[in-house]
């Protein structure tokens, strides 16, 4: 049966228990003479944005909106933080930086379920290895923890030492 | 004897006088004050669209920043002033009025923007700095009225121009600063004046009486009313003020209709009739304005312009007598024309379909009162310039795609998909027609644009269901009870036989649809669209699998944001922040979003929406659009091509589209033929970036070749690059591959 969740925490829990699943189906790593036909059926993912993308290394605006929000919060000002960060966030929507410093300004309001969505959200576009990745399911775990979800959370744990190593390879 | 008799009667007089009028002037001094200082002035609440930040890299050109700044009010003119802006070869050059925003104020800066293409790629600021954060201010789109029908914008005296405060006095009132209410001198000249004309021709009040009169009593010109105003104005004198008086003055002065709605105080006066902040007037708009204080229908400067600028000019002249502006402003002043914004009104008006959404979304939260009365400022989400290409894609297309002159109606809903934002509506096909908002309010049969919905279904059981897995396009006969076998056919005419499931979604084949929705439920495919916030009706026909369920526009955008926005669900809104009058925000509507569950599945179908675009039903897009930033999308038309529809997303932007006619009857469109090109029209005015897609983790990609689906290699002839959730790949391989390889390949168990 198909079921979006109608709770939050009930639901990421059930993403990740879904995709540890899935995890469990995919076929162990082919052994070494599968390798050649492994990787002639494999297709590359599509680089999707054909051509040269050019804009500024930092959007000027959205790192005195970030410098703004960091003096935000330094003054315990977790609303107009927020306020900030959403206004760069109109100008980068997809900046994984910027969804992750949401995320923890989300979690220091408390807002424990928005702090993981854009966790997650900041994961989904981000990229997926590295401090940044830590810092997400860094995020992630602790939200799931106040929420009272600790197996869901010590499954972020895990997930969170995989953010050391570097992705699978794409073919 | 007679004079003894007189002088009784007058002392008698004077007794009587004096007994009844030492109350009297009593009880008028006391209501002065208390009514005074008890005042209270109801404020209309604001709306405002979005406000535009402009930086480095904005996707925006420089034709489309023009529409954003003449509807926040600003002009083409001499950026010298405020509020005016200059074309400079490729680039702008602006003077941004200040504005109050609910997080910071902005003053009045001048900048000068560079474009590279539709972009904008240097914002700079005075001294050829790199400008800092930057904000245009906020089209006001409209008001909620108070309910005395009295609007205003409250502004404090040390925020009027001193022009306009010293020019006022110079103008109406020359002793403000040394007269205790009333200034006997000027009404003995007044007097005269007028007895010399045998008719009123000059007004001797002072500013202090003036507001008496306009605060608390009846406009007529009896003695009795000028004798109590004379009072209450030395009232007000001993108890208040000149900086209070006079503030209270600049706030309540009578400066004309709009509409049933009177305007009071140059702020608001500001805003209508030039449509910038009361700082950012020139003289000859200050000059204007004060000119209008002694009467604003007989000098004003729409309905009698001709009036209106000479008493403008004379006011000036007034200005340059008293020493407030040298000869060069003077003459320049008087050399310009009334420079009115005539066609404020209407377009404040012209966004009557949005408004209708932000007042719903107001209503669930406040008071009809407290939205009307106490001047809140209500920031949304519209971005003017979207607005303005939604308004005229369907003005313009529709034309071109009718059988007959006006036959069909349309709406559009424009959405930022990641926050849910609403950018741009439209609810008629004639911008600003007051009536039935066809995007909130036309229920319509939604036809195929409910089969992703169908196949998202399907594809979130991957042990059963893949992007290839084949389905059946064949005749099917459902038994209905108590109703004859229902037997859909296919748009074409034609069964496809065995078709994979992608390209039965990118065709829009009907009978592999229903076969499939047989499959994975009917109840479900209702729950589903519960869980993604819209309420299908309560019949569970199978039908519904090919559309035979009434959806408004908006509803048809709020299933389609999670796709749009990778994953991650949140309710559209048209609303971000309410301020009082203060500047407190009193209601936050921040991005809030929650990921939804199987958004592998979700990620497929996406894929299967660009097919559509690509090889579907709307591949007209192709040569439609003169860029394709990884358009995907779905056409939908019913029955008896009703109705026709499209609902297209990139990363930016989602578009439904909507047309058909208003009395449901049969109209030969088709969403591919009719929305399409509406939609097209519409996203080739707007700014689309390239970005890349997301897949989720467990996304894998392998080639695959037919009509078996089969894993195969890129050199096999046909095969096609698919994504699979991991696992759920096909587990043969293609007679393609090398045989050896292949028993290699072949894993036990699997």
């Amino acid at each position: 049966m198909y079921r979006l969740p109608t709770s939050f925490p009930k639901a990421l829990s059930i993403v990740l228990f879904a995709s540890l699943m899935v995890a469990c189906a995919t076929p162990p790593p082919a052994s070494v003479e599968d390798d050649a036909v492994a990787e002639r059926v494999r297709a590359p993912t599509p680089e999707e944005p054909r051509g040269l993308q050019i804009r500024p290394l930092q959007n000027p605006a959205v790192a005195e909106l970030t410098e703004a929000a960091r003096q935000a919060e330094e003054d315990d000002d977790l609303e107009r933080a927020e306020l900030l960060l959403e206004r760069a966030l109109r100008i980068e929507p997809r900046d994984p930086e910027l969804l992750q410093h949401l995320a923890e300004v989300s979690f220091n309001q408390q807002d424990w379920e928005q702090a993981e969505s854009h966790a997650s959200r900041s994961f989904d576009v981000g990229p997926r290895v590295g401090e940044l990745c830590r810092r997400n399911w860094q995020t992630i775990a602790m939200a799931r923890e106040q929420m009272g979800y600790r197996h869901s959370a010590e499954l972020a744990r895990e997930r969170l030492e995989a953010c050391r190593v570097e992705p699978p390879p794409r073919y | 004897m007679i004079a003894k008799l007189l002088s009784r009667l007058l002392i008698f007089v004077l007794g009587l006088a004096l007994g009844t009028l030492g109350p009297w002037l009593w009880w008028l001094d006391r209501e002065a004050g208390h009514r005074f200082a008890e005042r209270q002035w109801t404020q209309a609440s604001r709306v405002y669209a979005r406000p535009l930040e402009l930086y480095p890299g904005l996707a925006l050109g420089p034709d489309d920043l023009v529409i954003e700044m003449q509807a926040a009010g600003l002009q083409s003119g001499n950026p010298q002033d405020i509020g005016r802006f200059q074309r400079r070869g490729a680039g702008l050059d602006i003077h941004v009025p200040g504005f109050s925003f609910p997080d910071t104020t902005q003053p009045p800066q001048r900048v000068q923007l560079e474009f590279s293409g539709n972009q904008v790629s240097a914002v700079r600021g005075e001294n050829d700095t790199a400008a800092r954060l930057l904000r245009l201010p906020p089209a006001e789109l409209g008001n909620l009225m108070p309910l005395d029908d009295r609007d205003r914008t409250l502004v404090a005296l040390a925020d009027f121009p001193p022009l306009l405060v010293t020019g006022i006095q110079a103008v109406e009132d020359r002793q403000f600063n040394h007269h205790h209410g009333i200034d006997p001198r000027g009404m003995l000249r007044a007097a005269w004046a007028n007895l010399r004309h045998g008719q009123v021709v000059q007004g001797g009040s002072t500013i202090t009486q003036q507001l008496v009169k306009n605060l608390f009593l009846e406009p007529d010109r009896k003695l009795l009313r000028k004798f109590n105003e004379a009072i209450m104005a030395i009232s007000l004198e001993r108890r208040f003020g000149k900086a209070e008086i006079l503030e209270a003055y600049l706030n309540e002065v009578y400066l004309g209709q709009d509409g049933a709605t009177a305007i009071h105080g140059f702020g608001r006066a500001s805003e209508h009739y030039f449509g910038l902040p009361v700082q950012a007037l020139s003289p000859d708009q200050i000059a204007l304005l004060v000119g209008m204080a002694r009467g604003a229908s007989w000098y004003h400067p729409i309905r009698n312009p001709e009036r209106a600028k000479a008493r403008r000019d004379r006011v000036l002249g007034m200005f340059f007598e008293t020493g407030l502006i040298d000869s060069t402003t003077h003459d320049r002043s008087v050399a310009r024309p009334l420079d009115i914004q005539s066609d404020r009104q209407r377009r404040s008006r012209r966004h009557g379909e949005f408004l209708d959404l932000v007042a719903r979304q107001l209503r669930r939260d406040y008071r009809d009162r407290d939205l009307r009365d106490t001047g809140l400022r209500i920031f949304t989400t519209l971005a003017p310039s979207a607005q303005s290409h939604a308004e005229r894609a369907l003005t313009e297309s529709l034309p071109r795609v009718e059988a007959s002159p006006d036959e069909l109606q349309g709406a559009i809903v424009l959405v930022e998909p990641a926050s849910g934002e609403v950018r741009a509506l439209v609810g008629d096909r004639r911008p600003g027609q007051r009536g039935f908002n066809r995007a909130l309010d036309a229920r319509r049969s939604v036809g195929s644009v409910i089969k992703p919905f169908v196949y998202l279904l399907a594809l979130a059981q991957p042990d059963r269901f893949n992007l290839v897995t084949p389905l059946q396009d064949q005749p099917i006969s459902v038994p209905i009870a108590g109703q004859p076998d229902w037997q859909p056919r296919n748009y074409d005419g034609q069964s496809h036989g065995e078709v994979p499931l992608l390209d039965a979604l990118a065709h829009s084949y009907n009978q592999a649809t229903v076969h499939l929705g047989l499959d994975v439920g009917l109840a479900d495919l209702f729950r589903l669209l519960r869980q993604l916030g819209v309420e299908p009706g309560s019949d569970p026909h199978p039908s519904a699998f090919l559309g035979a369920l009434s959806l408004t526009p908006m509803q048809v955008a709020q299933l389609y944001q999670p796709l749009a926005a990778e994953g991650y669900s949140t309710p559209l809104r048209a609303i971000t922040q309410v301020v009082d009058s203060d500047g407190q925000a009193i209601g936050r509507y921040p991005m809030r979003m929650r990921p939804i569950r199987d958004r592998e599945a979700l990620a497929l179908l996406d894929y299967a929406l660009r097919q559509a675009v690509t090889d579907g039903t709307a591949r007209s897009l192709s040569w439609r659009l003169q860029s394709d930033p990884g358009v995907r999308g779905k056409t939908g038309t019913t029955n008896d091509l009703r109705d026709a529809w499209f609902v297209g997303y990139t990363r930016d932007w989602l578009g439904v589209v909507w047309t058909g006619r208003d009395d449901h009857a049969a109209a030969n469109i088709s969403g591919a033929a009719t929305a399409v090109p509406v939609w097209a029209t519409l996203f080739d005015q707007l700014p689309l970036t390239e970005q890349p897609t997301h897949w989720p983790e467990s996304i894998e990609w392998y080639w695959v070749d037919w009509p078996t689906p089969l894993l195969a290699a890129e050199e096999c002839p046909g095969a096609r690059a698919v994504p699979f959730i991991a696992g759920s790949q096909p587990d043969e391989l293609s007679p393609c591959l090398n045989s050896s390889q292949r028993s290699r390949w072949r894993r036990g168990g699997r």
